[in-house]
């Protein structure tokens, strides 16, 4: 059997145990049409989230229609309960998420470049600080911290971003810390520090780029996740208020449940919220199994 | 090898050290360090209006005429003592409102586990053995999109199909309120109001846990140790179960126990959804009251709850799988 990327990082980590087997998690090779799907799907939020202000009929934080109207030609998906189109709202929402996210996976993804790749490259006590931060910071049970922060602050959009962020890079930096030992020992980085090179260097010009197939898949595993935290927070009230959000949408549509108003304003953001999670779970497969196959290829 | 788990108990202990530390010390600092007033910071939002008899109870109470450490001193004292202040909104101590809440979050946090570990499990070990299979293909496309499917949504369709439409279940709540049943009658009416909100939160662990019970079994199907199996002539279901799912059930069980968290927020959302009168709900409510001190009360007893399982989890795991060395 040829060894995949997830094998060497087993053969990396087996001495160590518990919360760092994480990794050699989900090897669940995809279906051929995964990869395609999760780029339509993805590519669609994308556009909807882009184009939101040109093709939403109306403002969606413009309140001047009847409150829970019907679909018509006028609102497609009716009206909510203080009168703002849905569909609009629903449009504008698919820009919050992508940004939360999208941010989100950016910021996470650069703390874990930064403390995997320097603990690993760093002897002594700063590599074994970097790694128990990152190890107590997997004990944490991120999402309690993440609600009482946030009862605390009352976030607006930028802050909710960062606090999220605070809370999602150790998992990536555990992984990216093994393959840095690894790679390490390459005779080309081996050659570099020998010549003096400074760690930042080293990060930029040789990890970095190694590793950017693995730092492109944990993005996206990231950027899902984020999509996912964002509409549960803003469905448990936790939200900026200015923005609009699906889970917001949710939690004011469950309110109405009962008198089948769900048909046009839960069923719609619900399937969408799904559809986006299931498309970065799909360019994730896609992502990691080629990000295996790279890896079949250098080693 | 005693050695080396002495050495790596303590590092595990220095970890979950670390992680209660900090959310101690979040705890305890959060509300001092914002501007103005501790007791603004904790009670400015809420719907209570505080006179100066109940702000100079409040300073008393939280030793806040004090310095830093001796507070910090008395902060833990209270933490040890399980006292986490008074509720306004509920006019109750809080760690009644919790030692309420708990069970129905114990009862039904438990009983969807335990139903969907044993089937994601079952479907798993199945769908990993017959991999490419029809069975197989069906069952990974199926679970990979309910797993896109957030758990609060499937609840609420639950409500909408069978609790609205056919008015199989109730629409919420653990119980009928004041219907005074006893005995059996009342075992059946908590039975009935657990149904969908357990079927809600076990179809959505079902999938992510279906998902790494296959991913984990096609890891092993292949293994030599396999093929020595069935050249030893074992029968199919033997090498299947004995050989390969107990094998590819180790990883699994590390992850359950990671994700302890994961499944604390699923049960956290379904609670409200169903108005189950659980510490979700109690969360909720907290969260919309701005009632500070019961949601701190809630979140540390979740996080000693969620670090208690991981810990215990990784405690466990050299006696699980006997070739785990701690290094």
């Amino acid at each position: 059997m040829p060894e995949t990327g997830i094998s060497s990082f087993k053969r990396l980590s087996s001495g160590l145990t518990g919360l760092s087997k994480i990794s050699s998690m989900s090897k669940n090779p995809g279906f051929p049409g995964f990869g395609t799907a999760g780029i339509l799907i993805v590519g669609f939020v994308v556009f909807l989230g882009l184009f939101a202000p040109y093709i939403s009929p109306f403002d969606p934080w413009d309140y001047s229609a009847i409150p829970l109207e019907k679909p018509s030609d006028l609102h497609p998906l009716g009206t909510n309960d203080i009168g703002q189109d849905i569909l609009s709202e629903l449009l504008y929402g698919a820009r919050t998420s992508l940004l939360f996210g999208f941010f989100v996976a950016l910021l996470a993804t650069v703390f874990s470049v930064l403390v995997g790749l320097f603990a690993g490259l760093s002897e002594g006590f700063t590599g074994k600080f970097l790694m128990l931060l990152t190890d107590i910071f997997i004990a944490i049970p991120s999402i309690l911290l993440i609600l009482l922060l946030a009862a605390y602050i009352n976030p607006d959009f930028l802050s909710l971003i960062l606090i999220l962020s605070l809370f999602s890079w150790q998992y990536g930096a555990r992984v990216l810390y093994s393959q840095t030992l690894s790679l390490k020992e390459r005779p080309y980085i081996y050659a570099a520090r020998n010549f003096g090179a400074k760690k930042l260097y080293i990060i930029s010009r040789h990890l970095v780029p190694d590793l950017f197939p693995l730092l492109l898949s944990g993005f996206v595993r990231r950027m899902r996740y984020a999509v996912f935290m964002e509409a549960g927070l803003a469905f448990m009230g936790i939200s900026d208020p200015s923005t609009k959000s699906w889970g917001l949408m949710m939690n004011r549509a469950m309110e109405f449940v009962y008198i089948g108003t769900w048909k046009w304003w839960l069923l719609p953001t619900g399937v969408l919220l799904s559809l986006t999670i299931l498309g970065y779970s799909l360019l994730g497969y896609f992502l990691e199994e080629h990000v295996d196959k790279r890896h079949r290829k250098v080693n | 090898m005693t050695k080396q788990i002495v050495r790596s108990l303590k590092a595990k202990s220095m970890q979950y050290f670390g992680a209660f530390l900090t959310l101690l010390v979040l705890n305890f600092l959060l509300p001092r360090m914002l501007p103005g007033d501790p007791i603004d910071a904790i009670y400015g939002d809420s719907l209570v209006v505080l006179t100066p008899d109940m702000r100079a109870h409040l300073v008393e109470q939280y030793h806040l005429n004090e310095p830093l450490r001796v507070q910090f001193i008395h902060y833990l004292y209270s933490c040890i003592t399980l006292d986490f202040g008074y509720s306004y909104s509920y006019n109750a101590p809080v760690r009644e409102i919790i030692g309420g809440a708990l069970p129905w979050t114990f009862l039904l946090a438990g009983t969807s586990l335990f139903l969907a570990v044993l089937i994601a499990l079952f479907l798993g070990i199945e769908s990993g053995w017959r991999r490419g299979g029809l069975t197989d293909r069906f069952l990974f496309v199926l679970f990979t999109v309910l797993n896109g499917v957030p758990g609060y949504f499937v609840g609420m369709l639950l409500i909408i199909f069978l609790a609205l439409k056919l008015q199989l279940f109730p629409i919420g709540g653990a119980q009928t309120l004041y219907a005074g049943y006893e005995g059996p009658e009342y075992v059946l009416d908590v039975g009935k109001h657990l149904v969908l909100p357990m079927l809600a939160l076990s179809i959505t662990e079902l999938s992510w846990i279906y998902l790494l019970m296959r991913g984990s079994m096609l890891g092993v199907v292949n293994e030599p140790f396999i093929v020595t199996g069935r050249l030893k002539g074992l029968k199919e279901r033997v090498i299947k179960y004995r050989y390969a799912a107990r094998n590819a059930l180790l990883p699994v069980v590390t992850r359950l126990g990671i994700q302890v968290g994961q499944i604390v927020t699923g049960v956290l959302l379904i609670e409200i959804v169903f108005s189950y009168p659980g510490v979700g709900l109690v969360m909720y409510d907290a969260l919309m009251s701005r009632d500070l001190p019961l949601l701190q009360g809630i979140l540390f007893v979740l996080t000693i709850c969620v670090l208690g399982c991981n810990f215990t989890v990784d405690l466990l795991y050299p006696k699980i799988d006997p070739r785990v060395k701690y290094a």
